[in-house]
């Protein structure tokens, strides 16, 4: 069925990378190519990777092959995912190690299509993905009893926008200008943003199993070195690092366009400093895996708390 | 510009010709203005109507297509309630869909996770084209799990059936995609719960040449959105289904074409402006209900009104061309019509420059500008003869005036102006002032020395300028005769009275103070003939003196006039004048009055008979402050010394 590889938009390679005679250091962010991971792509582009003397090659999940799935099966040796989700990942008996942390803020908001309040809509049918973004949401539906009815999406908004939901979990760099860019108009009051109602837990990270991290600890220290680099470099290029994006999702047929890549790219830097210090800081906050682990146990998704040094390197 | 103006503020003609062209272009442009607003609405109507038909014509089209994907799915989902019990079945019924259904690309039948228990947690039957074959296969699996589908769920969710929104099924190796949509039933059990949903699969491509099948302008195009306002016809293909209406107002906010993708998303038919890159353009819209998708042709304004442009810069041409020729011809004709004026006002200038006989054009016209020109000629023709007039008259005044200034030469010459009067009498001051209101006046005075006795007299005639003169210069003449007479001053008075009574015709009279004082002993002798009181200096105090009146000279023959005498007036000085000093006026018609003579008097001791005339002199000219003198003005003071010897 043809129409499998397009509903997905998942495509199977990125550009194919100099193999130096090391064997390759194998990177798979957790979605389809987009400005969010630009700090990876620039690092590749700009040869910061190679500067480091690490051969990387970043491979995007497939409809056959998500990324954990990758990670799990030693295909890949980094992949990106968020706290909660490595969290997840970690109580199920698979130690990950943190390698890179780029966000520092938490994105997800909920965004209501009956003009109210989402939360207001006790029992609504709100859209959460299918691939498992959304365990703060869970968490913030059980504890201010609003008992969603929670309806899995893939990734695209088109429930929501053809009425089918009430409402819908959405990341404030992509789905979120994506629903804006069907015309809809999402007031603040209707937009309720986790970060904002003290569930501001850390996203994106750089995470390897602790058995592959052992295994190549040099490379993911320079991968994580080059990466941090190519995130900066981002910052003080945006249009230049919306260019190598384009180029990237162009060739992957990802169905977008420069302007919401803009948008996306200018709010995941935006992510990324942190509200305390105003820096950019690419480091895991103790205090933000603590909240993310005491909410999540409280909600009984995880068995009992992960302690931040669990995620160490180590 | 600054030429124009000044051309403008000076010109007629031109003020004229440009008020005519003015008004014209003002008739022209109300009618045209019209004529083009009417025909514009007219255009445009015709533009709406054509756009109308176009896509009332496409949307007919693409439902009949949609349709024909909604009866393969009608006519299908009785058979699948039928054989539920035999889910094998379902590959058939969705083979059979595309078998009888060539536009059909594929078809599914599939169900909740675990419906069919012998099929496990999926169960999805697919059928779909393969070159000219149609396959079938079981597409539900641990990685493609369908139930998340949009496809699957829409109809779940929604409870109806609906159509997704259009999708691109990418051949990434062959760099190739095509355009998708599905028409989803929901498929219910008995109880009305939801067990399924079959989809057909309708390939989109067709959808862009039917679209722009009919182009209504060379440069017009088509547009499609979606639900969620993407672009599923666009001319910039790169952009079919992966920007929206309202992509570029995230970055460029775009109040236009926000408004026209709400419209469109409503479902809304009709027509919108908008400006995109400096040129007006025409959005006609339309809904295609069974979707909610929307279809619009975009056409530039200029083509649709190119014809009525072309008319309206033709039209435009021919009026500024007209209107700058008739300003051309108005104004040649007007300054023809006006040129005689331009003689005229030549003329005037010449004549005003003294040329009063400066010839004036000839016209044999009868209109305005004709007895214009004669009426020039009359007033010309009067001004030169009261020009003459003038001159003579002026000649003859002035001749007048000469002689008034002779005749008051002589007039002064009758009286006495040389002051002290009698040099050797040191035992007498006096002095005196006359001052006509006119060149020659009715006033007089008079002295002389007869012996030791001074004669003295002074008067005013009733009336002033010549005819008051000639009867001064007659009094004054009288006068001085009778008294060589040594007679007294009544007696004095009662010769002259009879003299000026008699013949009298004019019936003018003269008042009159006739005096003689003997300068030995002091005694005064006079008589007032109707005369102003003296003012008396009298052991230091000014005061009128009481006197008889009798009456004037002249009114009265044979009037037996009464003297009086003083025995001594000597250092008692006596100031005589007439009534031009007390009935002096001011501005505000204010008189002198007798009152403030003694007051001026009385402000300091008298030192002389000069310093006491010129004081009150200098407060009159203060009084009158520069007002014209209505009468003559007369004063004489005098006083009569002791001897050293006597004293």
């Amino acid at each position: 069925m043809n129409r499998f590889c397009s509903i997905f938009l998942f495509s199977f390679l990125s550009a194919a990378v100099s193999l130096r005679a090391q064997e390759p250091f194998i990177f798979t962010p957790q979605w389809t190519a987009q400005a969010q991971f630009a700090g990876y792509y620039v690092a590749q582009e700009m040869g910061f990777y190679a500067e480091e003397g690490v051969s990387v090659q970043i491979v995007h999940p497939s409809a056959s092959q998500t990324a954990m799935e990758r990670i799990r099966t030693d295909q890949s040796q980094a992949t990106t995912l968020q706290l909660a989700q490595a969290l997840e990942i970690v109580d199920s008996g698979i130690p990950l190690v943190n390698v890179l942390q780029t966000s520092m803020n938490n994105g997800m908001v909920i965004v209501s299509r009956r003009e109210k309040d989402p939360l207001t809509q006790r029992g609504a049918r709100v859209g959460i993905w299918n691939a498992g973004f959304g365990q703060l949401a869970i968490c913030m539906s059980q504890r201010e009893h609003l008992d969603y009815a929670w309806t899995p999406f893939i990734n695209s908004v088109n429930l929501f926008v053809s009425g089918a939901m009430d409402a819908t979990l959405a990341m404030s760099y992509n789905e979120y200008y994506q629903l804006l860019q069907t015309g809809m108009d999402l007031k603040e009051s209707y937009v309720y943003r986790f970060s904002e109602h003290g569930y501001n837990v850390q996203e994106d990270g750089v995470y390897m199993t602790l058995k592959s991290y052992r295994a190549h600890r040099e490379q993911a220290e320079r991968f994580a070195r080059a990466s941090r680099r190519g995130w900066e470099w981002a910052f003080e290029h945006p249009e230049e690092t919306l260019d190598i994006v384009m180029k990237i999702v162009e060739n992957q047929h990802i169905a977008t366009n420069r302007i919401l890549q803009k948008l996306m790219l200018e709010e995941v830097l935006r992510l990324q400093v942190d509200r305390d210090s105003q820096q950019r800081e690419f480091r895991l906050r103790e205090d933000m895996v603590t909240l993310a682990s005491s909410l999540m146990t409280e909600c009984g998704m995880l068995k009992e708390n992960i302690p931040y040094q669990d995620l160490l390197p180590r | 510009m600054k030429g124009f103006l000044h051309r403008f503020r000076t010109s007629l003609s031109t003020r004229l010709s440009l008020g005519v062209v003015l008004f014209a272009a003002l008739i022209f442009i109300t009618a045209f203005g019209y004529m083009f607003i009417v025909s514009r609405k007219a255009v445009e109507r015709e533009a709406v109507e054509r756009a109308t038909q176009i896509l009332n014509n496409t949307v007919l089209r693409v439902n009949d297509i949609l349709d024909d994907a909604q009866i393969a799915a009608d006519n299908v989902d009785w058979l699948v309630y039928r054989h539920l019990d035999n889910p094998d079945m379902m590959y058939e019924l969705a083979r059979n869909v595309l078998l009888n259904n060539p536009e059909v690309r594929g078809c599914s039948i599939s169900f909740e996770p675990g419906y069919f228990p012998e099929k496990g947690r999926y169960f999805s039957a697919y059928a779909y084209r393969d070159g000219r074959s149609v396959l079938t296969t079981q597409e539900g699996s641990d990685l493609y799990q369908y139930f998340y589908m949009d496809w699957y769920q829409l109809p779940k969710l929604l409870n109806q059936p609906c159509w997704t929104e259009p999708y691109m099924d990418a051949d990434y190796e062959e760099k190739t995609g095509e355009m998708f949509t599905s028409y989803c039933k929901p498929l219910t059990g008995d109880d009305g719960s939801f067990i399924g949903s079959l989809s057909v699969d309708l390939s989109l491509s067709w959808l862009s040449e039917t679209i722009n099948s009919v182009m209504p302008y060379p440069n017009s195009y088509n547009i499609m959105i979606g639900r969620g306002g993407s672009y599923l016809v666009y001319p910039d293909t790169t952009k079919l289904l992966n920007t929206t209406i309202f992509t570029e107002t995230l970055a460029v906010p775009d109040s236009e074409i926000s408004a026209l993708g709400h419209d469109m998303l409503r479902g809304d038919e009709g027509i919108r402006k908008m400006f995109r890159n400096g040129e007006e353009w025409y959005v006609f819209y339309q809904p295609i209900k069974a979707t909610g998708w929307s279809v619009g042709i975009v056409c530039p304004r200029s083509e649709i009104f190119s014809s009525l442009d072309r008319l309206q810069h033709i039209v435009m041409t021919i009026i500024i061309i007209g209107l700058l020729l008739m300003l051309l011809v108005c104004s040649r004709v007007v300054s023809s019509e006006l040129k005689p004026l331009g003689e005229l006002v030549r003329q005037t200038d010449e004549i005003s420059a003294g040329c009063f006989d400066a010839p004036l054009p000839q016209t044999e016209r009868v209109d305005e500008i004709g007895q214009l020109t004669r009426s020039f000629s009359h007033m010309q023709t009067s001004l030169v003869n009261y020009i003459d007039e003038l001159t003579r008259t002026t000649a003859n005044k002035e001749r007048i005036e000469g002689e008034l200034r002779i005749a008051r030469e002589i007039q002064m010459a009758m009286v006495p102006r040389v002051f002290p009067p009698f040099p050797e009498r040191k035992d007498i001051d006096l002095y005196a002032l006359m001052t006509p209101a006119k060149e020659v006046g009715g006033d007089l005075y008079d002295y002389f020395l007869l012996r030791n006795t001074l004669y003295f007299c002074i008067g005013d005639v009733s009336g002033k300028g010549i005819p008051g003169s000639l009867v001064m210069a007659v009094v004054r003449n009288l006068s001085r005769v009778v008294a060589r007479q040594d007679l007294a001053p009544a007696q004095i008075a009662c010769q002259i009275n009879d003299t000026v009574s008699a013949e009298n015709e004019q019936m003018m009279f003269v008042t009159m103070i006739i005096g003689k004082i003997h300068l030995d002993t002091g005694r005064m002798e006079f008589c007032n003939c109707g005369h102003n009181p003296p003012v008396v200096f009298k052991e230091g105090e000014a005061r009128f003196m009481d006197i008889k009146a009798n009456v004037p000279l002249g009114i009265a023959p044979g009037f037996e006039f009464e003297g009086e005498e003083i025995a001594d007036v000597r250092e008692q000085p006596i100031l005589f004048y007439t009534d031009g000093l007390n009935e002096a006026e001011n501005a505000a018609h204010e008189q002198f009055g007798d009152d403030r003579i003694l007051e001026v008097l009385r402000s300091a001791p008298f030192v002389s008979a000069q310093d006491s005339i010129k004081r009150i002199n200098v407060a009159l000219d203060a009084f009158v402050d520069g007002a014209e003198a209505s009468d003559d003005l007369t004063m004489l003071c005098l006083e009569i010394k002791r001897n050293k010897t006597e004293s």
